[in-house]
């Protein structure tokens, strides 16, 4: 027996983070591996813990800090699924990093001397593991003011400082940008805190099983709407998706796949907080958020097609995929739950698969826009297949993990169709319809990239080739996971039930 | 005689898959060995599947099932192989073909520099397209069915630099087409009516709680009629069912992709885009086909009946449409494929009226199924022989080709047995199978369907005629005498793709020699599953003599052989100079070159409209962003102005004295509310 597991798998990233700012003259280049280290530690606690939850058992830790606030963590089979993938995509985006931030240093601080080369690159990676612990704390989380206190974090420390020193663009417009990032973060997490208060003064409670005890309350239903704007914005749902265009357009590729775990990890705290406590008077909002779900679905899609910078491309692409898992989660019913909530997994692991990819093109090309590309399968093969991966795992194209969650997910939701109010078997069409958008826009997109006779500056460019193996091996890992996963679904689908299987 | 156990019928796609993994790893090793590895794996598939042949002998065994348990929350689902008639003659058709299709490769493909992705795809089409076949259940039916397109959409663009000699199209004022465009308009156009169809196959399951196909057959008495309650649902069901065989298979109206697919090598053409793949369409219909039948003519579902009607009008529409296309195409490759379009809407038929009398059902089954079977065959070496024919040429065009029978003879002869197939003439198979079609079609006395389907019998006879004369018969093309001049190598070509197109002719001369047995020995098996699944069988009765049909077949075959002999056989008419003569058979000529104006119309409704569509959304996201990071954010600024305004310009007590007091009441009203 590991004492103290769910506490070793939130707090030891933090720890590598500390060692790596303390000692950051000294470890320089091994920081990286340090921090990857860390994440292939806690990512094997995860998988022991997940095992012992399989069988049966269920990890609860208690540590109290204070009467209405403490850092219980407690792993269900919901939690403990979420938080391995979750962690996974981590450890792969911490060694793809290795090579990706000595780059963007080099491109963005020119040609420093050792020792501030090394203060910005072990800057990076102190920075980096707090997203392991953020996600983490979120996922094992007890209490509200926790799962709050950790929504913050994410915010504050990685989002920001990573985008403002190590993002794209001028200095100016980095930090515009990551302050724009802050403000949109702060700003749903106020009003998710503004529901949360408001719960308080009726439960006197923030431990999220207290939130039952409102069911039947009609201040429960503006306890649902201020929670539900608040992630919202998070999860970039129209008219709230504003930010995401920008902010993923500015990120460096190395985190921008942790942007779509960061915004799409709202729809757990969705289902933790808001479903699973308050199942019955949630069922008021579903038909509306389904709506604007679909809208979404349809609007990201259409924004991802006009798009000519790569990594926008991606972004507008996030927000649609997004959307997926909330109409799945919106449905109500136990397969359109399961199946969203396994579509936000398998989304972020496509989505970590595209982004790096996109990153790779800019590492090696130098060049952001679509219309410059064209025909680079020629030289950068592997660069080619990963891309195609993640398209497919976006497409939801078996043996993507994606195609079994979206089937799930259309069954929950036709079920909901077939036997209730005739307008959800209208989105239920229009949604399955939106996926031959994905199809669409992800296909033309490697097209436009990859296919095609290639322009003369990148044909005479001798130095365009796939990236080094550590970019591209820890990409082309995540992509066998997501076949696996989806060839074989029962492991997470098994956890989510124990939880999920009562709804 | 021993009968292979069930658990066999894995191997026949776990091998090709084996195959399309371990070529990059053969490939390190020596070129050689992965290319003979490749055919090796898709030989142990056919190997595996002709070994399920016996079973066809032995009905009683079948159906057999092998199945593990995949999921078991919150769907059950059993994940395995069903042996019935069906799935035996369909894996055999796929997997023999594609090893005949894959020694064509051999020859057709070598030299090529990237033979490693060409093995990898190929296999892993095979596989697919077993595993869609043999599948159990519709959810892998529908993994196979996507691993197919997702193959298809790589090998269409096979050649991904669009060099200037893989465009298909033109010549001028047409447009010519990039192969990387060819794949991704197959892609898109196709996945629409997939999509669709998962909707559909999810609607189904949402009533009847299983995705097993004997499981659905065996409850349909129970669900079906409990969906017939709502009203309009069975009816909403079979129409996003049907979007996907109609996409895949390039039935009208989602036919317009199958054409440009031609952008793809030769042998892609031929396995995929022929033989194999635009099947599966058919192959689903039959799958789905004894529910609704059950449903109407047992259960009494009105709204079953529909599946039957689209798909026989679709079908008929189709082979129609199509086949006039195929009379005006100049690419060799393109003709044949608007000809796989029509042949495949006389398999749409044949289905559909199986259903629209209690009596066709045997007979329109049949018949679909056995004209599958021959099509495959047939179109199969036909485009393995244009294929050669275009090697040969070196250009995909009709009248850039010409007289090349002298240079080609043992291509000549199997382009000859199977062109005669194509137009119906006996006693080749596909005489057989389309008068099979043709008779069912009589027999349910939908007389408007039956005239369509003889007509394009006669059409069908034009264009056949035409490609094969324009191609080896005639005068020899401009083209031809330069190559001959330059000394170019005008003959037969690589070893393996002669005997590869041989092969394939041998077997059609035998199963034409064996038509008709064949067809009543696949009609026993087929019987045998419609009696294990208690569907009514009655036998037709002919309202005219048994000769009649054959005879108008043969009768057609006859009217539109001769105008095309004498066009592009004999060259004692000009065809050019008649159509320009004839201001009705050119504005005829116009119309069917431009495919009916229906693929400008798509471009023009679909693509401009998404263009449309796409390009206003950014536009859109402008006035959102000005919205939530311009004007919101300055509203702070602007309050703050106001009250320095108020405060800097009145310095009056008495207005800080009531800005106090207007804030006490907020806070009072604000703890009012919360504690109330």
């Amino acid at each position: 027996m590991i004492p103290y597991i769910l506490l070793q798998i939130v707090l030891m990233p933090a720890v590598a983070a500390l060692i790596i700012i303390s000692t950051r003259y000294i470890t320089g280049r091994k920081a990286g591996f340090i921090a990857g280290g860390t994440l292939i530690y806690t990512t094997a606690l995860l998988l022991i813990a997940a095992n012992r939850i399989y069988h049966g058992e269920i990890i609860s830790e208690e540590y109290p800090v204070a009467q209405m606030l403490n850092f219980n963590l407690f792993a269900d089979g919901l939690s403990i699924a979420i938080a391995v993938i979750m962690n996974l995509c981590c450890v792969v985006l911490a060694f793809y990093s290795i090579h990706y931030v000595d780059h963007r240093i080099e491109v963005i601080y020119g040609d420093v001397d050792e020792r501030t080369w090394r203060m910005y690159y072990t800057r990076f990676f102190f920075l980096f593991p707090f997203f392991a612990t953020g996600f983490m704390g979120i996922a094992f989380s007890t209490n509200l003011l926790a799962m709050y206190f950790f929504m913050e974090l994410l915010t504050i420390i990685p989002l920001y400082f990573i985008m403002a020193q190590f993002g794209y663009s001028d200095f100016i417009e980095r930090y515009k940008v990551a302050l724009m990032c802050l403000f949109w973060g702060v700003a749903g997490a106020t009003v998710f805190l503004l529901g949360m208060l408001l719960a308080y003064t009726h439960t006197g409670s923030f431990e999220i099983v207290s939130l039952s005890a409102l069911s039947g309350d009609p201040v429960v239903t503006w306890v649902i709407l201020l929670m539900l704007i608040g992630l919202f914005s998070k999860l970039a749902i129209f008219p709230l998706h504003v930010w995401m265009p920008w902010v993923h357009a500015e990120h460096p590729t190395c985190i921008a796949g942790l942007l779509a775990v960061y915004a799409n990890i709202a729809v757990y705290v969705m289902v933790r907080v808001l479903i699973l406590p308050l199942y019955d008077d949630f069922k008021v909002f579903s038909i509306p958020i389904m709506v604007l779900a679909l809208i979404t679905m349809v609007y990201g899609s259409l924004l991802a097609m006009a798009q000519n910078d790569v990594k926008r491309f991606a972004a507008c692409s996030t927000i649609s995929q997004i959307s997926y898992s909330v109409i799945g989660v919106a449905a109500l019913t136990v397969w359109s739950i399961e199946g969203g909530l396994f579509f936000f997994l398998c989304h972020i692991m496509g989505k970590a698969m595209l982004f790096s990819t996109a990153g790779m093109l800019v590492y090696m090309t130098g060049v952001r826009d679509i219309r410059k590309m064209g025909g680079l399968a020629a030289k950068m093969p592997i660069t080619a297949v990963l891309w195609t991966m993640g398209a497919m795992s976006l497409s939801g194209l078996p043996p993507f993990s994606t195609f079994a969650a979206e089937w799930i997910m259309f069954t929950g939701i036709f079920m909901y169709g077939t036997h209730g109010p005739s307008i959800v078997l209208v989105i239920a069409i229009l949604a399955i319809t939106a996926v031959g958008l994905t199809i669409a826009y992800t296909f033309w997109s490697i097209k436009r990239i990859f296919f095609g006779p290639m322009s003369p500056e990148l044909a005479n460019n001798d130095k365009i080739r796939d990236p080094p193996v550590l970019m591209w091996l820890p990409i082309l890992i995540l992509g066998t996971i997501s076949i696996i996963i989806g060839l074989y679904p029962k492991f997470i689908l098994d956890l989510f039930h124990l939880v999920l299987g009562g709804i | 005689m021993i009968l292979v156990p069930v658990e066999v019928a894995w191997l026949c796609f776990l091998f090709p898959f084996a195959g399309a993994l371990l070529s990059p790893v053969l490939a390190r090793i020596h070129p050689r060995l992965r290319d003979y590895g490749a055919l090796f794996f898709s030989f142990l598939g056919a190997l595996c599947s002709v070994m399920f042949i016996p079973y066809l002998f032995h009905l009683d065994n079948l159906p057999l099932e092998s199945a593990f348990v995949w999921l078991t929350v919150p769907i059950e689902l059993n994940v395995g192989v069903l042996v019935d008639p069906l799935s035996i003659v369909m894996a055999n058709v796929v997997a023999v073909i594609s090893f005949v299709i894959m020694i064509y490769s051999l020859g057709y493909m070598k030299g090529d520099p990237c033979l490693t992705r060409w093995w990898m795809w190929m296999n892993l089409f095979i596989g697919s397209m077993l595993l869609l076949v043999l599948s159990n259940n519709l959810l892998f039916l529908f993994v196979g069915w996507k691993m197919v397109g997702l193959c298809s959409w790589g090998l269409i663009g096979f050649y991904y630099k669009d060099e200037r000699k893989y465009w298909i199209g033109g010549p001028p004022p047409t447009k010519y087409t990039v192969p990387s465009h060819c794949g991704l308009k197959a892609m898109v156009v196709t996945s629409m009516g997939d999509v669709l169809m998962l909707g559909g196959i999810l609607i189904m399951y949402s009533y009847a709680g299983t995705l097993n196909i004997l499981e659905l057959y065996e409850t349909s008495s129970v669900w079906l009629p409990e969906m017939a309650k709502s009203s309009g649902l069975i009816l909403l069901m079979i129409v996003m069912l049907l979007l996907g065989p109609i996409g895949k298979s390039a039935q009208f109206p989602l036919h317009e992709w199958l054409p440009e697919a031609m952008a793809g090598p030769g042998p892609v053409s031929a396995l995929i885009h022929a033989a194999t793949m635009v099947k599966s369409g058919v192959y689903m219909v039959a799958r789905l086909l004894p529910i609704f039948f059950y449903g109407y003519w047992v259960s009494g579902c009105g709204e079953a009946i529909y599946f039957f009607i689209i798909v026989a009008w679709v079908g008929v529409i189709t082979a129609f449409v199509a086949a006039t296309q195929g009379m005006t195409a100049l690419e060799l490759k393109k003709a044949l494929a608007f000809s796989t379009v029509s042949q495949i809407g006389y398999m749409f038929l044949a289905l559909g009226v199986a259903g629209l009398t209690i009596s066709s059902l045997e007979g329109g089954y049949t018949s679909g199924i056995y004209h599958l079977f021959n099509h495959a065959l047939f179109k199969a070496c036909l485009f393995l022989c244009a294929g050669s024919v275009i090697h040969t040429a070196h250009s995909i065009y009709m009248n850039d080709m010409g007289s090349i029978k002298k240079f080609m003879p043992f291509t000549w002869i199997f382009m000859l047995i199977a062109a005669l197939s194509l137009m119906g003439v006996p006693p080749f198979p596909g005489f057989w199978s389309k008068d099979a079609i043709l008779a069912s079609t009589l027999a349910t006395h939908y007389f408007l369907l039956f005239s369509l389907a003889l007509i394009t019998v006669v059409i069908t006879a034009f264009y056949t005629t035409r490609f094969f004369g324009m191609t080896f018969h005639g005068r020899a093309s401009e083209n031809i005498e330069k190559l001959k001049q330059k000394g170019a190598h005008l003959g037969e070509v690589h070893i393996t793709m002669v005997v590869a197109c041989g092969a394939l002719a041998v077997i059609i001369v035998i199963c034409g020699l064996i038509g008709l047995p064949l067809e009543h020995f696949l009609g026993h098996a087929f019987e045998h599953t419609m009696e294990y699944l208690h569907l009514p069988i009655v036998h037709a009765e002919h309202a005219t003599p048994l000769w009649v049909v054959p005879l108008m077949s043969v009768v057609s075959v006859v009217i539109g052989f001769v105008p095309a002999y004498l066009l592009y056989f004999s060259g004692k008419l000009d065809p050019k100079s008649i159509v320009e003569n004839s201001s009705l058979l050119k504005m005829l000529h116009k119309f069917f070159w431009n495919r009916w104006y229906i693929d400008s119309f798509y471009f023009m409704f679909f693509v401009g409209g998404m263009t449309k569509l796409y390009t206003a959304a950014p536009k859109f996201e402008d006035i959102l962003d000005k919205v939530f990071h311009q004007m919101i954010p300055s509203i702070p600024k602007r309050l703050s102005d106001l009250v320095k305004y108020l405060r800097t310009e009145t310095g009056v007590l008495g207005f800080n004295l009531l800005y106090i007091l207007i804030f006490y009441i907020f806070v009072l009203l604000l703890i009012l509310w919360v504690v109330w």
